[in-house]
């Protein structure tokens, strides 16, 4: 990418600021509200600029846009998709002849030519990809993704970051998400408050319908189209792998789910509701969207400048619902931390073992540790299963491990996560080799 | 943020991790169906089996009903479950074709629990109990394979020789089915 | 259309795929609607609230906007306002705004006016073109107030607002009479069954389908649809209740346990989800049809009892609906039946009977605006499929009286009126945000006795150069804006909240002065989200709109909605 040749804005001396003209006010300011320690000025502003902030997910044009207009001068987006004309009507950085093309890509490009002196670096593919170290970077993360594996997935890698002798590794987790014309935004202080685990029970699940009702009393155009997704295409084209982003494929559901229907005196399938079965298509328009992704950003501002409180801060609210269908409502509260929390309910703690040990001498070792006395543990780590007490064939598959080294079979400062009938927790240590 | 920071401090107790080699981490799933495991009762009839040990989130059951009318038949479901447990309910079919009302000939089983009813405070348990009743009270209502759902509902005798025939690998009004005897 | 022949394909049209993820929600009534409005904006300040707005109508494609702004792009406007660039810097902040927006979306028509708002306003029929305006504060109280006058003599939804700072505001002035016959309820908490005053088709369904009901075999038994075993439940509770339903919620339960019993257990499943669904539905079914509150304030407004040749097509819809109601003590049948556990023939049945009788209700209330027109010797009939939806929304259908805005003319106080005692009690409310609006029609006030220029067009915002000084200013006026109200409403407050609802509202004064009039890139966005959502509510007639006023605080994440 060239350097543009004009001036620099990114810092921020003197005349050069006249651009921040009105976020200076907030920046130079205190208000009744700040807290009295906060020194306004120089240090907010230039703290501001050096923040490396990340963003990801379907918010992402509307998250960029306002971290680059609060002030952020290096953000970085990460984003897996392509850019569909379905996502025209809402996702404001992209055109018709973006189609098909990345959307960090695209999404980095506009904004770092429209606000001069922000420097945004795309990575195209899924968060997963990344690990700690990237994650490490950053001073907070903004996320507007939208499936709830991906959000769990960023909740506990950030969670099992954080390090208790480095200030730096306590990433605040910024989530906002949208449906139709409702939506949240919330703050999360990885293990200091109510994680996205904690708050699994605030997504509902899929509606569901019987199997049986699809496959024998369909009632509704949508039993059929249900049907003919679930049931006909693997009857009939087993061997072909269902693409929901192939109109031929989609029309074959559709003229299936039509006939069915009309075996049936049902009335109602049409193209667009098989589409939208099928993909469990979720309705999304622009102004939820700002709306939210705002929020998101005003939150990551305030964290960032402590220009002002900020939702997440312990003990206070930290989650914002959003209504907007009937009139317009909004819930701001503090969900609590749930002690049981298998994410951050229980974090690893350190055990230093002796590498020469066997996985039976150390299995023996828990059963007298003073805090917890694990009798019949059950152990593994995330490649592998150590030892299993049960089911039975599990048992078997993993006794053989008992007899090998601890170094054979965990590396150093690996994470175990052991489980044992008499507690309702799982316990993780992070397994230390002795010297 | 500082001030954050003060507070995290003062609000630990316990000694806690120090940084070291970033390794990957035990998953939320994987935690939780460690756990699940380590609860199922399988008894005298049920089994499983995992194709690679260290990959807990995908194993078959093999069930073989000690009463009723698949008395003596093997029956092998395969789990899949993917990161999203318990938010997804497991994924699970059945790996032959059977001759069952609740079960179609492409494996789909018909059980509340797998689909419309799963909730995240269920566990494996409750699914692997909800396929043994499967065999013992199969269910003419609402039924995945009609015909054997139309047998068991006009005559439970027929249903019953229709079920030992397509355990013994014979076929049923043109259909054939596995043999799944022991 | 047979079997044998496949059904043309009926893919979507371009502009479907690109709209589909709102056509989902407002359809192609609603997107028609919004390809034929056109929005204006006069915008002012750092005017960035009302961009970000256009840019959410932009994007979901209303048929055209025109920004009315007579500013200069300066340096500043680069730090916050997305839709400018460098090298527009000295041109005029219309244009330049106007033209990236319409990069947003190609269906969309973009216009601009350099012109001061003052001589644009003094020209007859200015507003005429417009469905909708939106005006950005600060704007001075005169203009604001003759505005105001004009685009409610056209009948055109203005909504006016602020954003300063953390902290913004909106109110909406609809047209007096604002009528929404598509509200979009809740469909499962909405569901008409009628299960209390069932129809003879209804009742003699309901009857076949239960005949020997003991005796069904355990498959039939557990198929019966639960609105028929309600009916049927229903007809041997009368039998030893001389003949009444449930009357009373103690009454209900008795009769939900009759329900209840009533299920087999002796069954393979040990249950049957037909039952657990009529028991489920019981509390929320055995209601009477009455129409709500909302339903008789449209039957009992003035445009719906007098009607006039000039009448709009709701209020003779309306009318020919409060003679439906009259005679039948019930809305028309909306016809829609929830999904339930049935066999696929018996609920298709069942849904026949419904939408039977939804069909004779239509054409009742059909003939009775034909008739209606007639006698009002009218031309143009009105389209039927306005007559069905009404009659399908009857029960939902909402009336909202557009209301003035708080003009802080100099020498005049706020004056609240009938909302006055409702104010003055949210004053002291921990979750209103009450005092946060003062605190801006304070600021109103302010800016309307400080012209930055001699043309006494462009105002002054408290906070640009002497942020105490002027604080103090602003305060003073929030302290008599509230102690008027106070009086108005007749009230008193007493200590200590007295002194915590002055100290209050001199918080949020000092946090807005803090900011000297600067626009917050983060408020704007969401303020625009809100506004955009709000104007998609008044050109689609869908949905509920605010009425009428909201107040975010981006400090504590909250908002109000309040009426004023």
């Amino acid at each position: 990418m060239a350097e543009d040749s004009k001036p620099n804005f990114s810092n921020g001396a003197g005349a050069q600021r006249l651009r921040w003209k009105y976020l200076d006010n907030i920046l130079n300011r205190p208000g009744p509200f700040t807290d009295p320690d906060w020194e306004p000025g120089e240090a907010v502003v230039e703290g501001l600029s050096r923040a490396k902030i990340l963003g990801a997910g379907g918010l992402g044009c509307e998250i960029l846009k306002n971290l680059a207009l609060s002030g952020f001068k290096d953000i970085h987006v990460i984003d897996m998709d392509t850019i569909d004309v379905s996502n025209l009507n809402r996702q404001f950085l992209f055109r018709h002849a973006d189609v098909g093309k990345f959307k960090a890509e695209v999404a980095a490009r506009f904004v770092e030519k429209r606000v001069k002196g922000v420097k945004i670096t795309p990575y195209c593919g899924k968060i997963q990809d990344k690990d700690e170290d990237y994650y490490m970077q950053f001073a907070m993360i903004v996320c507007g993704l939208d499936s709830i594996e991906a959000r769990r997935w960023i909740n506990a890698t950030l969670v099992g970051m954080v390090d208790e002798n480095d200030p730096d590794s306590l990433k605040p987790l910024i989530d906002g998400g949208t449906e139709g014309f409702k939506g949240q935004a919330r703050v999360i202080f990885p293990t200091m408050t109510s994680c996205i685990e904690c708050q699994l029970d605030m997504h509902a699940p899929r509606a569901a319908v019987p199997l049986c009702t699809l496959a024998t009393i369909p009632r509704q155009p949508q039993h059929c189209i249900e049907w003919a997704h679930i049931i006909a295409w693997e009857e009939e084209r087993k061997d072909i792998t269902l693409d929901n982003d192939d109109p031929e494929h989609i029309t074959w559901l559709y003229q299936k789910a039509l006939k069915r229907a009309q075996e049936f005196n049902i009335s109602g399938v049409t193209y667009s509701m098989t589409q939208g079965v099928v993909k469990n298509i979720i309705p999304a328009i622009a102004s939820t969207n700002a709306i939210v992704a705002a929020s998101c950003c005003n939150e990551a501002f305030k964290i960032a400048t402590s220009t002002n409180p900020f939702l997440g801060f312990p003990e206070t609210d930290n989650y914002m619902m959003y209504t907007g269908d009937e009139s317009i409502y909004t819930y701001t509260f503090q969900h609590m931390k749930k002690p049981d929390c298998p994410v951050c309910g229980n974090l690893a703690k350190n055990l230093e073992v002796d590498p020469a040990f066997t996985l039976q001498d150390f299995i023996e070792s828990l059963a007298e540790r003073p805090e917890a006395q694990l009798k019949k543990p059950t152990i593994r780590t995330e490649a592998k299963s150590l030892y299993y007490q049960s089911p039975p064939a599990l048992e078997e598959q993993t006794r053989p491990n008992l007899s090998k080294k601890l170094n054979e079979l965990v590396s150093d400062g690996e994470e175990v996560a052991i489980s044992d009938p008499a507690f309702q927790i799982t316990f993780k240590f992070k397994l230390l080799f002795s010297k | 943020m500082l001030k954050i920071w003060s507070m995290k401090q003062k609000q630990q107790q316990d000694e806690s991790a120090a940084t070291g080699p970033k390794k990957k981490k035990v998953t939320a799933a994987q935690l939780r169906v460690q756990k699940d495991l380590s609860e199922l009762s399988l008894g005298s009839t049920m089994k499983t089996y995992f194709p690679n040990p260290d990959d807990i989130l995908n194993f078959t059951l093999t069930i073989e009903p000690d009463e009723g009318m698949y008395k003596g038949g093997r029956f092998n479901f395969s789990f899949a479950i993917n990161q999203n447990f318990p938010h997804d309910p497991p994924k699970v079919k059945c790996t032959q074709k059977i001759y069952h009302p609740n079960i179609d000939l492409e494996g789909n089983v018909c059980l509340n629990i797998l689909r419309e009813d799963w909730k995240p405070v269920l566990n494996l348990n409750a699914v692997i109990v909800g396929l043994q009743f499967l065999f013992l009270e199969p269910n003419a209502s609402d039924p995945l394979n009609k015909e054997a759902a139309e047998d068991l509902k006009s005559n439970r005798e027929g249903f019953k020789r229709n079920v030992r025939s397509a355990m013994g690998g014979g076929s049923v009004k043109g259909q054939s089915y596995e043999r799944v005897l022991k | 259309m047979t079997a044998t022949t496949p059904p043309p394909l009926q893919g979507p049209t371009s502009k479907e795929k690109k709209y589909d993820r709102q056509l989902r929600l407002w359809a192609a009534s609603g997107q028609a609607a919004l390809e034929e409005s056109h929005i204006l904006l006069i915008n002012s300040g750092p005017g960035v609230v009302g961009v970000e707005t256009l840019k959410n109508l932009v994007l979901p494609g209303i048929g055209q906007f025109t920004i009315l702004d007579s500013a200069i792009v300066t340096e500043a406007d680069l730090g916050v306002n997305f839709f400018l660039e460098e090298e527009h810097l000295g041109g005029f902040r219309a244009e330049h705004t106007c033209n990236l927006l319409k990069e947003l979306n190609p269906d969309v028509q973009g216009h601009y006016i350099t012109e001061p708002v003052e001589s644009f306003l003094s020209k007859p029929d200015i507003l005429k073109p417009y469905t909708l305006i939106l005006v950005s504060a600060p704007i001075s109280p005169e203009l604001l107030s003759r505005l105001e006058t004009n685009a409610v003599a056209s009948a055109i939804p203005t909504f006016y607002i602020h954003c300063i700072g953390f902290y913004s505001h909106f109110s909406v002035h609809l047209p007096s009479a604002f009528p929404i016959v598509d509200t979009h309820p809740d469909p499962v908490t909405t569901a008409d069954l009628r299960l209390l005053t069932p129809w003879p088709a209804l009742s003699s369904f309901a009857e076949e389908k239960t005949t020997e009901l003991e005796e069904m075999s355990h498959h039939d038994h557990g198929h019966v649809p639960y609105a028929v075993l309600l009916l049927y439940y229903l007809e041997e509770w009368k039998k030893t209740h001389n003949g009444q339903v449930p009357q009373n919620y103690r009454e209900k339960i008795a009769f939900r346990d009759m329900v209840t019993i009533g299920a087999r257990t002796n069954n393979p499943e040990g249950a049957e989800e037909n039952y657990d669904e009529a028991v489920a539905a019981v509390l929320k079914s055995l209601n009477p049809a009455e129409a709500s509150s909302a339903v008789r304030e449209v039957f009992q407004a003035e445009e719906c009892k007098s009607l006039t040749p000039e009448s709009a097509s709701f209020w003779i819809i309306a009318h020919a609906m409060s003679i439906f109601y009259k005679n039948h003590s019930s809305l028309p049948l909306p016809g829609s039946v929830p999904d339930m556990k049935a066999k696929s023939a018996d609920y298709i049945q069942l849904q026949n009977v419904y939408k039977t009788k939804a069909r004779q209700d239509f054409a009742e209330v059909l003939d009775t605006v034909r008739s209606l027109e007639k006698r009002l010797g009218r031309i143009v009939a009105i389209d039927e499929k306005e007559v069905e939806a009404f009659c399908k929304n009857a029960a939902h259908i909402k009336l909202v009286r557009g209301r003035p805005f708080h003009v802080t003319l100099p020498g005049e106080g706020v004056r609240w009126g009938d909302r006055a005692k409702f104010a003055a009690q949210s004053l002291t409310n921990p979750d209103s945000l009450i005092l946060l609006y003062i605190a801006f029609l304070a600021t109103d006030a302010f800016t309307a006795t400080h012209p930055a220029d001699d043309l006494g067009g462009a105002v002054k915002a408290p906070g640009e150069v002497d942020p105490e000084t002027d604080a103090e200013k602003v305060t003073g006026i929030a302290l008599k804006i509230i102690d008027d109200l106070i009086s108005e409403a007749g009230m008193f407050i007493e200590e200590p909240e007295y002194s915590e609802v002055r100290s209050k509202a001199g918080e949020y004064v000092q946090e807005i002065v803090r900011a000297g009039g600067a626009e917050l890139h983060n408020i704007a966005a969401l303020t625009g989200g809100l506004v955009a959502q709000e104007v998609i509510k008044a050109v689609t007639k869908q949905y509920i709109p605010v009425d009428n006023t909201c107040i975010f605080d981006g400090v504590t994440s909250k908002s109000s909605v309040l009426r004023f």
